[in-house]
């Protein structure tokens, strides 16, 4: 059933926030419909929440907890390195019109 | 069930994201954590399969590189060089052996303004935890950080570090380093054009599959809100851009910005910009320095500059805008508020 879930929501037209667990994409979700994720780490329970088309962490088990205090995101890249867990928020993952972002 | 799925998004992750009607030429873009950051690789190729074929080998030459130079691991060559510090020359590979060599060559040219050896007053500050250092622990540093103190023995490929105490942190070049090394990859592997961004540093080759020009966005070091993320766009075919930012680490005490381009003449932020973007041929190069420019401030920095022929942009302290005339017709400045 999970699958099916994820599926229909990767085919969406909306922008889409992607999330990779150790460099491998996993799941695919539309940026316009708010909800909460749950994803497993090697430090545990990472809490992903999209939300009037932002991303942030809402909550990590991991030392520092940089990728919380990264707060929302529409457009661009949250990485979490301890649980080696990276969230791309919005179509191309990147400010408008570049093809990369230098800074 | 779950390792199909898993599949199928790999696949969809590796369509086009730019294609061209003319040609079935497309770019096609994959990112990976590494080296403690995140690194995007965009490829022009006729397919999606030869673009990740190439890609995910750049990324291997990327991880295992950085893994030699991981200042933060205590199995990397570097770790193991400030380990032997006033004790002993250490035996390190090729790559380590080459950027080394290129960092102090730097360090040379840029006065000591970007010094490799800056490691031991580094690590005495936490630009996470918002901790400085007591002035007193940062002057007996001090005398541990400079680059002329780098014994290189390139007939036995040794590095030896004269000073006990003394630490290579190379930070501030490794990425740039990195990016090159992604290039050299690609192109073995046949593809003529892409980006390579180790975070922001960023090199490019070839051009788009329109026959155009790569955009490079640079961000804007003082960003309010998503409206005003860059200062300006830069089209860029076959060159290298990094930028130094006083906004990438930093803390915040008793109203002043606490940041990690220290100045390795005083071990302290340097406070003379808040970024400097240096374009270049060579991801080393650009990486390298943009540090030095942000060290020595614009007058001095654009001088530097000029004598190395190299093309930057500037934001000074106040928030101006400064750009070097190569990058005439090359660059377009945001209009923020």
């Amino acid at each position: 059933m999970a699958g099916f879930f994820i599926a229909r929501d990767a085919v969406s037209q909306a922008s889409d926030v992607v999330v990779e667990i150790d460099g491998k994409p996993a799941y695919t979700f539309p940026i316009d419909r708010n909800r909460t994720l749950e994803v497993q780490g090697p430090f545990g329970k990472t809490i992903i929440e999209i939300r009037d088309r932002r991303v942030r962490i809402a909550d990590v088990h991991c030392p520092n907890k940089l990728c919380m205090k990264q707060g929302w995101v529409s457009g661009g890249v949250i990485v979490c390195l301890p649980n080696r867990l990276v969230v791309f928020v919005g179509k191309g993952h990147g400010a408008k019109g570049v093809d990369a972002v230098a800074g | 069930m779950r390792n199909r799925f898993i599949f199928f998004f790999m696949i969809a992750c590796m369509l086009p994201v730019f294609s061209c009607t003319k040609n079935k030429d497309a770019v096609y873009r994959k990112s990976r954590a590494l080296m403690d950051t995140y690194v995007t690789i965009s490829v022009v190729a006729g397919s999606g399969e030869r673009a990740e074929s190439a890609i995910d080998k750049a990324f291997l030459e990327i991880e295992r590189f950085g893994h030699k130079v991981n200042f933060f691991s205590k199995d990397s060559e570097i770790s193991l060089i400030n380990r032997e510090a006033g004790v002993k020359e250490v035996r390190v590979s090729p790559e380590t052996m080459d950027l080394i060599k290129r960092a102090v060559s730097i360090a040379g040219k840029t006065g000591g303004a970007f010094d490799p050896t800056i490691g031991s007053v580094m690590k005495l500050w936490d630009f996470h935890e918002g901790i400085k250092p007591p002035d007193e622990e940062i002057r007996s540093a001090l005398p541990l950080v400079n680059y002329r103190n780098v014994r290189i023995d390139e007939e036995k490929s040794t590095v030896f570090l004269e000073k006990k105490g003394m630490m290579l942190d190379l930070g501030g070049i490794a990425k740039g380093y990195a990016a090159d090394l992604g290039v050299a990859s690609l192109r073995k592997e046949g593809i003529a054009s892409g980006i390579v961004a180790v975070a922001g540093d960023i090199r490019t080759f070839g051009l788009k599959p329109d026959g155009g020009l790569w955009n490079i966005g640079l961000r804007n070091p003082r960003q309010k809100d998503e409206s005003d993320e860059l200062i300006a766009r830069m089209h860029l075919g076959g060159k290298a851009i990094s930028t130094a930012g006083d906004y990438e680490r930093f803390f915040m005490a008793d109203g002043k910005r606490y940041h990690h381009l220290l100045d390795p003449s005083t071990g302290y932020p340097a406070d003379c910009c808040r970024s400097v973007s240096v374009v270049s041929d060579e991801g080393v190069l650009s990486d390298a320095f943009s540090t030095a420019v942000f060290i020595l401030g614009p007058d001095r920095g654009l001088s530097l500059l000029r004598q190395m022929d190299l093309d930057a942009v500037v934001v000074d302290k106040e928030g101006r805008i400064i750009s070097t005339p190569g990058l005439k017709g090359k660059i377009e400045i945001e209009e923020n508020d």
